[in-house]
């Protein structure tokens, strides 16, 4: 009779927004300067490098970028639904609790101090970048804790002022940045997805995946906890320790999608509205629909960042930004009517 | 039995100077509507607080079923105790059916679905609080009092031998007040559980509650049938307010009279004469 979400119906819909991930991450795999045929691609490697060309672009760059796309999106708006739960919040996004310039600002005293040194055979950008995203959340977990009685406004607080703080920092650093070492700097402040090591995709798709389904294992937890911590408590939830685990998972995947490809912004916000308008606010389908749906917005906005003014790229957050504001609108005007904070 | 509250030399305040609650003690049966009652800022939110393990007593002893309220882990304590409190509109939009089965919580597994029995649980508690006609309406789009009759139903589908409310009928106007204590009663006598409500409504509470615990302002407590713990002569000592006093068949009822009230006069000279006849 009542409308519930059974783990049927879940099944389903998510089975359907896989299958709409693949065919993007397929078509959009194929989409570039370089025409690529299928037949060769099929024919397999070549005896020596340079031998098949297009199944060596295929393979070994478009689709380690189309999977690195989707795993940056599905992490962005993982943490964008789980920030809005616990923050009770829905203008939070996964950068609001400081991680984008705790981020910020690790990139930047890495590119400054001039390192040297390789990590797995790449710059170090992306170590500073986790780090720094990590030791900040941390520290705004910590004021927020140590003012008082509302947990979820100081932590939002401290997270404001601790990103305006950076923020300047960052701001400092720059102006006394040389030139060649602002361009990498900026990119980097845009996002920007670039060809990464197998081992290195591979490390952070296991990472990403775990912390989404743990953050799934939590999910109807994440319903209650959206009606206060007094709500919470009495339906049972440990509240203290939900909010922790659900912090810290979030903190987790959002730091490493930020050390993989820089602060793409929007993703995080939007497709956790997005999915929320068309599909309803229960977590437990919110965050897997969310992070397919995210990854699959992610990979088609990184292949128009591509193509657009090919040979040359577009950081990809320039073109989440102007295509995702006005989707987002179109999403508002048609589904408002069923929205109550929109009234 | 269950649906127990044994409450002895309980302690509250919220800073070291301050005391609300002091050397409280009551016990509320199985199976018993109990209102608390009393002017703001006695502590009955407060207590309510208590009664569900959301705040922790400094000095004196809860027990809900004989054992100690700290014993309970938050998920046991939400299978023994429900609670309502004020009707509120949640920032996102579930609709009525998602809000009432979030009371199955305490009793799923992790990756947590409603099995068939939790769902007739639920589909149960839409009906006997008549909110299964708007199960799939957003909560926001509802009235304040068909709301609250979510919350409710919520509560009844936690499955709780004991429901605590607090002021469930603040912002409702007439007929929904008298609905939602007849709604409370039928809980009672038809599932056997254990009410306990905060209220401001001396009147309904003396008609449907079988005890009142009335705090007063300086942490003095009265604990009794309505009938006696809400005479005239405690309400204007309790509340500071004077009225009329009065006995329609076998109800008893108060009307406060403000010193403006054309028949103030009256009642300054003689409170006790109407509750006499």
């Amino acid at each position: 009779m009542a409308e519930i979400l059974t783990a049927k119906k879940l099944a389903i819909k998510v089975s359907i927004c896989l299958a709409v991930l693949v065919a993007v991450m397929a078509l959009c795999a194929m989409v570039g300067t370089q025409k690529i045929s299928l037949k060769k691609v099929f024919a397999g490697p070549g005896q020596e490098p340079g031998q098949n060309i297009d199944y060596e672009i295929l393979v070994g760059v478009r689709l380690p970028r189309v999977i690195l796309a989707a795993l940056v999106g599905a992490a962005l708006a993982c943490s964008g639904v789980v920030l809005q739960a616990i923050l009770r919040n829905p203008l939070a996004d996964p950068y609001i609790l400081g991680i984008s310039s705790g981020a910020g600002l690790g990139v930047i005293t890495a590119v400054i101090s001039g390192i040297t040194w390789k990590f797995w055979g790449g710059s170090p950008i992306a170590v500073f970048a986790f780090v720094g995203a990590l030791a900040t959340v941390w520290l705004v977990w910590c004021i927020g804790h140590l003012t008082g009685k509302s947990q979820v406004t100081s932590l939002l607080l401290a997270g404001v002022v601790i990103n305006a703080f950076f923020s300047a920092v960052i701001m400092f650093l720059i102006s006394i940045a040389k030139s060649e070492q602002l361009r990498s700097t900026v990119l980097w402040l845009m996002g920007n997805i670039i060809e990464k090591d197998p081992a290195v995709l591979g490390v952070s798709t296991v990472c990403i995946l775990a912390g989404i389904i743990a953050l799934f294992s939590i999910s109807h937890r994440l319903n209650i906890l959206t009606f206060g911590q007094e709500e919470a408590k009495g339906l049972g939830v440990d509240t203290a320790k939900t909010t922790a685990i659900a912090f810290g998972l979030a903190a987790f995947t959002t730091a490493i999608a930020v050390s993989l490809s820089g602060l793409i912004g929007f993703v995080g916000l939007i497709v956790p509205h997005g999915v929320r308008l068309v599909f309803g606010p229960d977590h437990r389908q919110l965050l897997p629909v969310s992070a397919i749906i995210g990854g699959a917005f992610l990979v088609v906005a990184d292949t128009l960042a591509r193509i657009i003014v090919a040979p040359a790229q577009l950081p990809v957050g320039v073109i989440t930004a102007i295509a995702g504001g006005p989707f987002f609108l179109v999403l508002l005007a048609k589904y408002s009517r069923k929205v109550s904070w929109l009234k | 039995m269950s649906g127990i509250i044994e409450v002895k030399d309980l302690n509250f305040g919220y800073t070291p100077q301050s005391t609300i609650l002091k050397a409280l003690s009551f016990e509320v049966i199985q199976g018993r509507f109990v209102g608390i009652a009393g002017p703001n800022g006695a502590g009955k939110t407060t207590l309510l607080n208590l009664l569900c393990g959301l705040l922790r007593s400094k000095a004196g002893s809860i027990k809900i079923d004989s054992v100690p309220i700290e014993s309970y882990s938050a998920r046991k304590l939400a299978k023994k105790v429900a609670v309502v409190r004020q009707e509120f509109v949640p920032v996102f939009d579930f609709c009525v059916a998602e809000v009432v089965s979030m009371a199955r919580t305490p009793y799923l597994s992790t990756f947590g679905f409603e099995s068939d029995t939790d769902k007739k649980i639920i589909d149960e508690a839409l009906e006997m609080t008549d909110t299964a006609r708007f199960a799939s309406r957003p909560l926001a789009n509802l009235s304040g009092g068909e709301r609250q009759r979510v919350f409710i139903a919520r509560a009844l589908a936690q499955n709780t031998d004991i429901l605590l409310l607090d002021e469930p009928t603040t912002f409702l106007d007439l007929k929904h007040q008298v609905g939602i204590y007849d709604l409370l009663k039928r809980m009672q006598l038809e599932k056997g559980k254990t009410i306990v409500v905060v209220t401001h409504d001396i009147n309904l509470s003396t008609q449907y509650c079988d005890e009142i615990l009335l705090l007063g302002a300086d942490s003095s407590y009265q604990y009794g049938s309505a009938k006696d713990v809400f005479s005239p002569h405690k309400i204007e000592k309790v509340f500071g307010v004077r009225g009329f006093a009065g006995k329609i068949g076998t109800e008893k009822f108060f009307l406060p009279l403000g010193k403006f009230a054309k028949d103030a006069h009256i009642i300054t000279t003689n409170i006790n004469s109407t509750t006499k006849k």
